[in-house]
């Protein structure tokens, strides 16, 4: 893992001490609220419903067990003893005082973590594969370059105040688990002619109320220039991107309305001007950043397979976890563990402060001390030997976090809704809690096998629903709520936008149409391979929309 | 009959606050003052006094129903604000208690 | 208003001083002169009474009322260093041809050059200390020992000095007399041709107002006449000018009045708002809008006057790429502190095109964004925002000395390794 030396330890302190002046220069009446806003955002800091929510930034999903327990702790002092994982691999805390920010934000600092551009409209956390550097299927950790991105938009003075937020993924591994299509700058690992491994460039994806698949302007851009690219890019952003409605502000917008070749017109000559220059990133610098990534020193195994056919007879829970929850890795003996935050009836996402303890203890003692952060919300001990999983499994069970679902319907992102969002419209955690209480049934589970519910409870899409098998979108209606459902939606490589396939549904409503959907789709498919988002491929819109409406 | 009343996030804990007859701003969603239609100057002038201490923020002018004398927002949103989250944590179900203020428990303007 | 109103119990004498220059003020028509002077000598401060002259354009008239009343008047030139040939050249022509008996040159300190300006280019880097080492300390010495100084002063030389009586009171208690205070530039032209002056060799190859050579240049036809000191250097002062309570001027509290931050201070700013319709041949000192500028373009360019650029967000830069050394500024706005567009601006500008001139933020410009201002380019700031002007004054910005990222041509690596990181 990165460690931070001195420069970014001074640097995090300067930037807390700068941010706890500025709290008190609001306490003092100096800064009006209109003024203080943006600074506090620029710290990850928001108003929601009920209180102020403080957004923590797990720059690429990368965590120890150190600072895991430091989130723990900040939780059970400063807050109600919980927090809440984002589908921006962050951590959000919902009810923390003005007063405490500066004192939180100083404890994190001493785990060299903070909350710096969690919010603004500037270049937020840079998010990336779970399994980055464990992934059996990688072609490079992409952990490296995102640390250096990391440091080259931290506080960037020209690009602090964008157009609106812009938001970088990047994946290493052709298998995307990073989203990265959908969002403003996605960048995918490749490999030229020469074997020189590059950077494709993808720009302009996004959610929110204009989904769009993110189109590819460059497919090689060299390491030793990727700084310089995406400088260009932010700079053809910065000066052209739209400012006069905010809705129409995003990357996605100048590039759908000027023309993917436009831009690549304006990018490539910004390009010209700045490749070669002081952002061309040295390979020793490179190395250097890549050391701190380097794999841990992986004890030989014995243990090189797991028979899960036989575990399930034996405990047909610990075979379901195994079934679900483990992922290939890179070193024979090895995998990587999900450890789900999606139990039933629970909120999707959230921890307590025991479990993150439960979870730091089992990363220190199990997987080289380290966790990752999802992006659908749950957590990840990347490298735990076979040989472990059985106790590993054990003291997830005995803190709640062993359900065996990832990837299944319960699996759900979902964004904190009307319950505690400022923008919602609608509440979208009970909506989670009563779909997993309908499929609780493993069995029921297993059966119906890979498929992404994803809820969101306003059109700003942070429960990511327009790239679910199934999404649904709460609104208003008449002063109350109303559940819009679509269909076909796809964050991987296989990008798609789901379409809304007819009218809302009442929240009590919901599930039960989702069951249609549901029983539709296993009646329907050609064998249990098939799963929901390939049948729905093959049979489109129409049968589902029918088999969920009626024909009438 | 529909009415008026003014809430906000008091500035240093967050938590939801009404403004109340006596002209402080109090947690309560029951002791807000109702502000009739015609009342618009009056409601206009509390909010700008308000505005002008930067003690309470995200100001909003709600409007309420009065069902058995108790207030009732008309919006879901102001019944969860004035309520807290609806939805539990964890298995065990318990929801969340509202923000509350400080030590003096309201803001005076 | 007025002189300040003097305590009961400050001696007897200053109260009578203070009085006294308050009824000189009312004695003489506001066109005598040389009545002003002859009673300064004879009655005010007889024998504690010197001038500095500079021996400019306009130095001969004084000089030479001087001459008439007391040729013996010590006559005090600061010889910076730096001043024209023919300057010096003036300065013996006047002495030999009014008679001037006492005429001493003040040298700078030695010391003080060779510590301070070792290469002679400290005007061009900072004007403010080049005058300060060779016009405020070497004359302090010489202050000391006078009661009271003739000056040649005139109130419509520029709009600052819009008041000046004849005779001053200053703060540390000596008098100054300005028997030109009411003298037009055209009395001063009469009063020449009357008496045949000699005219300063410069004065008709187009310089008004001539100081040392290296900040002064030639001024336009209607031009304020002062407006060739210091061009585009934002500064209208040298320090040993006081203000009309006699107190010397303090860059502290003209920071009361200036909104131009620049090089550390509140200055006075010789740029003035662009108003709509200004005829482009005869704009001066004020920031053009870009489009205004590429819509009369040859008009700008043959405008021989100073101006200044306005870039507006959205306004791209490269359209003026040809033309940025015409402009002694260039003023970037920032319409709200939320539009970033002006970083952008300002980058190109400073680090591809290589303007080295004067960079402002100008609009809603805020201490919380200044940091990020200056990492741009930015080397002036126009700022109303109270707290942001305290804080400026105060030196108590949010600023932040370590950097992820190289931008802008100041910042320098911080070792070799990593590659990005910079100090300011």
């Amino acid at each position: 893992m990165y460690r931070y030396d001195e420069f970014d330890a001074a640097f995090v302190a300067g930037r807390t001490a700068q941010f706890a002046d500025q709290v008190k220069r609001r306490l003092s009446g100096e800064l009006t609220e209109d003024q203080f806003r943006p600074l506090r955002l620029m710290n990850g800091l928001y108003l929601q419903l009920h209180a102020y929510m403080l957004r923590v930034a797990v720059p690429y999903g990368t965590l120890s067990s150190r600072q895991m327990r430091k989130l723990a702790h900040i939780a059970r002092v400063y807050d109600r003893g919980y927090g809440h994982f984002t589908t921006r691999q962050n951590i959000q805390y919902n009810w923390p005082k003005l007063k405490d920010i500066p004192v939180i934000l100083d404890e994190l600092a001493s785990v060299e973590m903070h909350a710096i551009q969690t919010s603004g409209n500037c270049i937020r956390n840079v998010t990336t594969d779970q399994f980055a550097g464990a992934a059996a299927d990688e072609i490079i950790d992409p952990r490296p370059v995102a640390e250096i991105l990391r440091q080259w938009s931290s506080l960037h003075p020209e690009f602090s105040y964008l157009p609106r937020k812009f938001k970088i993924a990047i994946t290493g591994a052709p298998h995307d688990r990073a989203a990265i299509r959908f969002h403003d700058i996605g960048l995918q690992a490749a490999v030229n002619g020469a074997g020189e491994i590059g950077w494709e460039v993808w720009v302009g994806g996004g959610l929110g109320r204009t989904p769009m698949i993110a189109k590819l302007i460059n497919s090689f851009v060299p390491n030793e220039h990727l700084l310089a690219y995406l400088e260009s890019i932010m700079r053809v952003y910065n000066r052209y991107g739209r400012r006069d409605n905010k809705y129409k502000a995003r990357i996605k917008i100048l590039v759908h309305e000027e023309g993917l070749e436009t831009i690549k017109g304006q990018v490539e000559a910004e390009f010209a001007e700045v490749r070669g220059g002081v952002l061309t990133l040295p390979s020793e610098e490179v190395d250097r950043i890549s050391a701190y990534f380097a794999l841990p020193d992986f004890a030989a195994q014995t243990l090189t397979k797991i028979d899960v056919a036989y575990e399930s007879i034996v405990d047909p829970a610990y075979g379901r976890w195994l079934d679900n929850n483990i992922n290939a890795h890179a070193q024979p003996g090895y995998a990587s563990v999900t450890v789900s935050l999606k139990p039933v009836g629970g909120a999707p996402g959230d921890a307590t402060d025991k479990q993150m303890e439960v979870v730091a203890d089992l990363a220190e003692k199990y997987s080289y001390d380290e966790l990752r952060v999802t992006h659908e919300q749950n957590l990840v001990l990347p490298h735990v030997a076979l040989a472990d999983l059985r106790a590993v499994y054990d003291a997830l069970v005995a803190a709640d976090l062993a359900e065996g679902n990832n990837n299944l319907i319960t699996d759900m992102i979902c964004c904190p809704g009307l319950d505690f969002c400022a923008l919602a419209n609608a509440r979208s955690i009970p909506i989670a809690q009563e779909i997993s209480r309908k499929f609780a049934e493993p069995a029921r589970q297993k059966e119906i096998g890979e498929l992404k519910i994803k809820i969101s409870g306003c059109i700003n899409a942070c429960g990511h629903h327009h790239v679910g098998h199934i999404g649904i979108l709460g609104v208003e209606k008449k002063g109350g709520e109303l559940y819009q459902i679509t269909l076909g939606g796809d964050a991987t490589e296989h990008a798609s936008v789901g379409k809304i396939i007819g009218p809302g549904f009442e929240a009590e409503n919901v599930p039960g149409a989702i069951e249609k959907l549901v029983d539709f789709y296993i009646a329907q498919r050609q064998g249990a391979d098939e799963t929901f988002i390939q049948a729905y491929r093959r049979l489109g819109e129409a049968p589902f929309k029918e088999a969920l409406y009626g024909t009438a | 009959m529909s009415k008026e009343i003014l809430t906000g996030n008091e500035l240093t804990s967050g938590a939801t606050v009404y403004l109340s007859a006596g002209g402080t701003w109090v947690e309560g969603l029951h002791l807000a003052r109702l502000f009739a239609k015609e009342e618009a100057a009056e409601r206009d002038g509390a909010l700008a006094a308000t505005k002008a201490t930067g003690r309470v923020i995200s100001l909003e002018i709600e409007e309420v129903d009065v069902v058995d004398g108790a207030i009732v927002p008309k919006r879901l949103r102001e019944r969860i604000r004035a309520a807290g989250p609806t939805a539990p944590l964890t298995l065990h179900g318990q929801a969340y208690d509202r923000q509350h203020l400080g030590e003096d428990g309201h803001v005076s303007i | 208003m007025g002189l300040p109103k003097l305590a009961p119990a400050q001696a007897a004498h200053d109260k009578l001083k203070a009085l006294g220059i308050l009824a000189l003020n009312g004695m003489f028509d506001e066109m005598d002169a040389l009545g002003v002077l002859r009673y300064a000598v004879s009655d005010v401060l007889p024998g504690d009474l010197a001038i500095v002259s500079s021996f400019g354009a306009d130095s001969a008239v004084l000089l030479h009322m001087v001459a008439q009343v007391d040729a013996s008047m010590p006559v005090y030139f600061l010889e910076t260093g730096k001043h024209f040939a023919e300057t010096l050249a003036y300065v013996e022509t006047l002495k030999k041809q009014f008679g001037l008996l006492n005429v001493h040159a003040i040298h700078p300190d030695a010391n003080d050059v060779k510590r301070f300006d070792p290469n002679g280019d400290l005007w061009e880097t900072d004007p403010d200390s080049c005058c300060h080492i060779r016009k405020t300390e070497p004359l302090e010495p010489i202050t000391e020992q006078y009661g009271g100084w003739v000056t040649g002063r005139k109130r419509y030389q520029t709009k600052e000095r819009g008041v000046l009586p004849h005779f001053e009171l200053t703060s540390d208690d000596r008098i100054k007399v300005n028997p030109l205070a009411y003298f037009s530039d055209a009395d001063v032209v009469e009063y020449r041709q009357k008496h045949s002056l000699p005219e300063h060799p410069l004065y008709a190859k187009g310089y008004k107002s001539i100081g040392c050579a290296p900040c002064t240049s030639i001024v336009a036809e209607g031009e304020d006449p002062r407006a060739g000191r210091w061009r585009g250097l934002n500064k209208k002062e040298c320090g040993i000018h006081y203000d009309f309570s006699g107190a010397i001027a303090n860059p502290m509290t003209a920071a009361a009045r200036h909104t131009l931050w620049k090089d550390g201070a509140f200055i006075a700013d010789p740029f003035k708002e662009w108003a709509e319709g200004t005829n482009p041949s005869e704009a001066r000192y004020v920031h053009v809008p870009l489009p205004e500028f590429l819509a009369n373009r040859s008009e700008f360019l043959a405008n021989p006057h100073p101006l200044g650029l306005l870039v507006s967000p959205g306004e791209k830069i490269e359209d003026v790429v040809d033309d940025l050394a015409r402009f002694a500024s260039i003023a970037i706005k920032f319409p709200a502190f939320s539009d970033g567009r002006g970083y952008s601006t300002a980058r190109l500008l400073v680090e591809r095109f290589k303007y080295a001139g004067e960079i402002r933020a100008v609009g809603d410009v805020l201490q919380d964004q200044i940091p990020h201002m200056r990492r741009c380019g930015f080397n002036a700031l126009v700022v109303t925002h109270e707290p942001s002007r305290q804080a400026l004054i105060e030196n108590r910005l949010p600023e932040m000395a370590l950097f992820y990222q190289p931008v802008g041509v100041t910042e320098v690596p911080l070792g070799t390794r990593p590659f990005l990181r910079r100090v300011s």
